[in-house]
């Protein structure tokens, strides 16, 4: 269950990165030109994630990665249960906010009135559903481009030094992006799902009548 | 067993909640529930939506619903967040406001008959089945949240309390006891929601809340949640140098709250799409309402901005194509919320009564006047109607400002989701200013108005088992009565009125019981016996053993009652039993009816049968 954890949080991460920079810029209305930016930085980030995907499937059993021959039945293993994991987790995604929608449509043939419309759905209900989830915090309070010093003996994997970098900490520099980190995190946990198939991240609707 | 915990369980007609306090340590938290979030996934959240869906057979795979404290038997019901937001799709498997079924004059609480007007197949259920249901989840959630700590929490070591609307009468308070026992809580303390509210004040504010209000004060709990609006009154005095708070009146069941707001927006907003000539579906009506509901926090929240804008998806996969924009403007929301629910009337303006049109849709009572403002001059106005029957009350507030016609607080507590926004409780404020000569009243302020009443009960429970500190005097809000058929000769085409006997007062403290004497009855043994039973909000002079000559007018008929006597070796069938009325409030705060036999100790319950019309 941690190992799950921590891969989803890491996609999640980057799902906050790019909904919370690209689309928290919304209030500048009129510039419909940052919603392309989101958009396009959220192509980026369903590409990121479809090569984490790639990636963990490799890593599964050899007959897997085959195509076009029967598989025997698969036993729910830790990997798999991983992948339900982040699919079921994607599911939240689309539901309260309708990411997958707003990344699987072609965007190019809509103005940007029509994307700007659509991007506040997904920024209303993405930021929503991040916020129930995870306690997300900057790493430095400061405000981007003020001067900033990290004392030596710093968390390496909070700070990514650009430029030139010599000599011994600590090191004085601009900040550029405070960064993101979160300290709290409360994800639903997936119950008796079937070990044979991934659970659905939005079952087709149909209405009766 | 001696008591280590306190448990405060709101049981919401919208959310519920519950609150632990560890008596040890002192310190009160709310738990979160852990509950259905959809297919196949659970999790915590801080409130559990009262909201019960009753799945179609095919609609979901097997076993899409476990709770870790379910095995795979269990039905298939599901309750909560995920009930409710699919629900809204699926209405007529939903099922809400149960609790308020629990007070409705017209069908049996015992009777399958939710969801209301549905046709499904599958088996329906009672409003008191329903109730047990929430409870039966919350006790769970309470016993799964402390092994998930790794600490057994054991019920018998855990005081409970229960919170209950101030509106409730006798009858439905004591189903929502049953209820609970039926749930395996076990007996329940009950206690009335605003002075629920009211202790989370006192909690909140630690040793200053004695600086903030003081004898002479009468304080208005102001509770608006989801669904109801319940008002209070609490009074402190001083009695030889000792500060008492006094709960002197409760205010109506009234059938209105946020999510009433919330609509009314939506509905402005879907008008206003219209006339921009965009249309929207019935799905997308559900995403105007959330959208509505964001947006209107966000403008309360934030005097800067000006509009808030409003975008709805459409429901088929394309988010671009279809998704229609609009924006919710401040001046449309302060004529909708603040002017619409909360509009300056004066004191004598009261609610519209109910519509009685030819064909009336059967069903919730809700308040035919959407205006809260108006039913707030109702109850100020009935409560001061009230205090004058009884020397007892009327001391107590003496000298308070407001006219002989109404009584005017001096200082409110809001609670209740809807006062979490800063312009909608300076709308009371003024309102009430307005009624005081322009003289201010005083805001009490609460904090996590929607969890205050969990929070509230579990202190109060806090209370009880260690002896220290504050408590409300409250005892029953009500007076109760027995009807009995007045001996007149028959006259064609006149129906002699009932006359009341009461024999329960107001104010009767809860752990008191008293004995009707002088007042005898005969009760034939084999024969079942019925009653009628009525009850008063506003006849606080009322002495037990006191009649009233016509109890269809002036009393509000509650329930009858039902006893049945079996042959005993001492009495066999046929024999008149002479006994007398022996009534009850326990501890707990449920109303208890005896007929107790004359000349010996011997005893018999009297049931409430729920009145059918």
């Amino acid at each position: 269950m941690p190992k799950a954890n921590l891969k989803i949080i890491s996609i999640t991460s980057c799902v906050a990165l790019a909904a919370l920079n690209a689309l928290a810029l919304f209030p500048e209305a009129g510039d419909f030109r940052v919603y392309l930016t989101g958009a396009s930085l959220a192509i980026a980030l369903g590409l990121l994630m479809a090569i984490l995907f790639i990636r963990s499937e490799k890593a599964g059993p050899e007959n897997q990665t085959e195509t076009a021959r029967p598989v025997p039945v698969p036993v729910q293993t830790a990997g798999n249960r991983e992948e339900a994991e982040i699919v079921s987790f994607l599911a939240i995604f689309q539901e309260r906010g309708r990411l997958i929608d707003f990344l699987m449509d072609d965007i190019t043939t809509y103005d940007d009135a029509q994307v700007g419309a659509a991007a506040r759905v997904v920024h209303q209900g993405c930021k929503a559903a991040l916020q129930e989830h995870f306690r997300i915090r900057p790493i430095r309070e400061e405000s981007e481009g003020s001067s900033v010093t990290i004392p030596a003996g710093y968390a390496a994997d909070e700070y990514r030094l650009i430029g030139k970098i010599s000599g011994p900490g600590a090191f004085s520099g601009t900040l550029l992006h405070h960064g993101w980190k979160t300290d709290s995190v409360n994800l639903p946990r997936l119950v008796r799902t079937g070990p044979d198939r991934l659970p659905t991240i939005a079952p087709a609707e149909i209405e009766l009548k | 067993m001696t008591k280590r915990f306190s448990l405060g369980i709101d049981l919401g007609t919208t959310n519920c909640a519950i609150a632990l306090t560890d008596l040890e340590a002192d310190q009160t938290e709310v738990l979160e529930v852990t509950q259905i979030l959809g297919p196949n996934r659970i999790g915590e959240r801080r409130t559990l939506p009262s909201a019960l869906y009753v799945p179609h057979r095919d609609e979901f795979r097997e076993n899409s619903f476990p709770l870790p404290w379910e095995d795979e038997t269990g039905d298939a019901r599901i309750i909560g967040h995920f009930a409710r937001e699919h629900g809204a799709l699926v209405p007529d498997r939903l099922i809400t406001s149960a609790k308020s079924w629990l007070a409705n004059a017209h069908i049996d609480p015992r009777q399958k008959s939710l969801p209301w007007g549905s046709d499904i197949q599958e088996d329906k259920l009672s409003p008191f089945e329903c109730s047990r249901r929430y409870l039966d989840h919350l006790k769970n959630a309470f016993l799964h949240a402390g092994r998930a700590q790794g600490r057994n929490r054991d019920l018998s070591e855990t005081e409970l309390v229960l919170t209950v609307p101030a509106s409730f009468d006798a009858v439905a308070r004591n189903l929502t006891a049953e209820a609970a026992e039926a749930a395996g809580l076990g007996k329940v303390i009950l206690l009335e929601e605003p002075q629920a509210a009211f202790y989370a004040w006192i909690a909140e504010a630690d040793r200053e809340w004695r600086a903030l209000i003081g004898p002479g004060d009468i304080v208005l709990v102001c509770d608006v949640g989801g669904g109801t609006t319940d008002f209070s009154l609490i009074a402190v005095s001083d009695n030889d140098g000792t500060l008492e708070l006094d709960r002197i009146s409760v205010g109506e069941h009234i059938l209105l709250g946020g999510d009433n707001m919330d609509l009314a927006l939506a509905y402005t907003l879907q008008a206003q799409l219209e006339a921009e000539g965009k249309s929207i579906d019935s799905w997308q009506f559900l995403a105007l309402v959330h959208a509505a509901s964001k947006a209107k926090v966000e403008l309360f929240d934030n005097d800067a901005l000006t509009e808030a804008p409003i975008a709805v998806p459409s429901r088929g996969s394309s988010l671009f194509a279809r998704t229609v924009s609009t924006k919710l403007e401040r001046a449309t929301l302060d004529r909708v919320v603040l002017d619409g629910f909360f509009a300056k009337t004066t004191i004598s303006d009261l609610p519209l009564g109910s519509r009685r049109a030819g064909l009336q849709e059967f069903g919730l009572p809700f308040a035919a006047d959407p205006v809260i403002s108006k039913h707030l001059a109702r109850f100020l106005v009935r409560s001061s109607a009230n205090l004058k029957n009884s020397q007892t009350l009327s001391a107590m507030v003496e000298g308070q400002p407001g006219s002989n016609e109404f009584l005017l607080p001096t200082a409110v507590l809001f609670n209740g989701g809807v006062f979490k926004s800063g312009p909608v409780r300076n709308r009371v404020l003024e309102l009430l200013a307005s009624w005081n000569q322009r003289q201010p009243v005083r805001e009490l302020r609460g904090i996590e108005l929607d969890l205050a009443v969990a929070k509230g009960a579990s202190f109060y429970g806090r209370t009880r088992v260690t002896g220290k500190g504050i408590r409300i005097k409250a005892g029953a809000a009500r007076s109760y009565y027995i009807g009995l058929e007045a001996s007149m000769p028959a006259v064609p085409g006149f129906k002699p009125p009932v006359k009341a006997l009461c024999v329960v007062p107001q104010g009767m403290q809860e752990g008191s019981e008293l004995l009707l004497e002088g007042r005898d009855f005969g009760l034939l043994t084999g024969h079942p016996a019925e009653f009628r039973f009525f009850s008063s909000a506003d006849r606080s002079g009322d002495r037990p053993g006191q009649i009233l000559p016509d109890a269809e007018r002036e009393l509000e008929e509650t329930a009858s009652l039902e006893i049945n006597l079996p042959p005993l070796p001492e009495f066999p069938a046929g024999q008149v039993v002479p006994v007398q009325i022996n009534s009850v409030v326990t501890e707990l705060g449920t109303l208890e009816l005896w007929m107790k036999h004359l000349s010996s100790d011997r005893r018999w319950k009297v049931e409430f049968q729920i009145r059918t019309e």
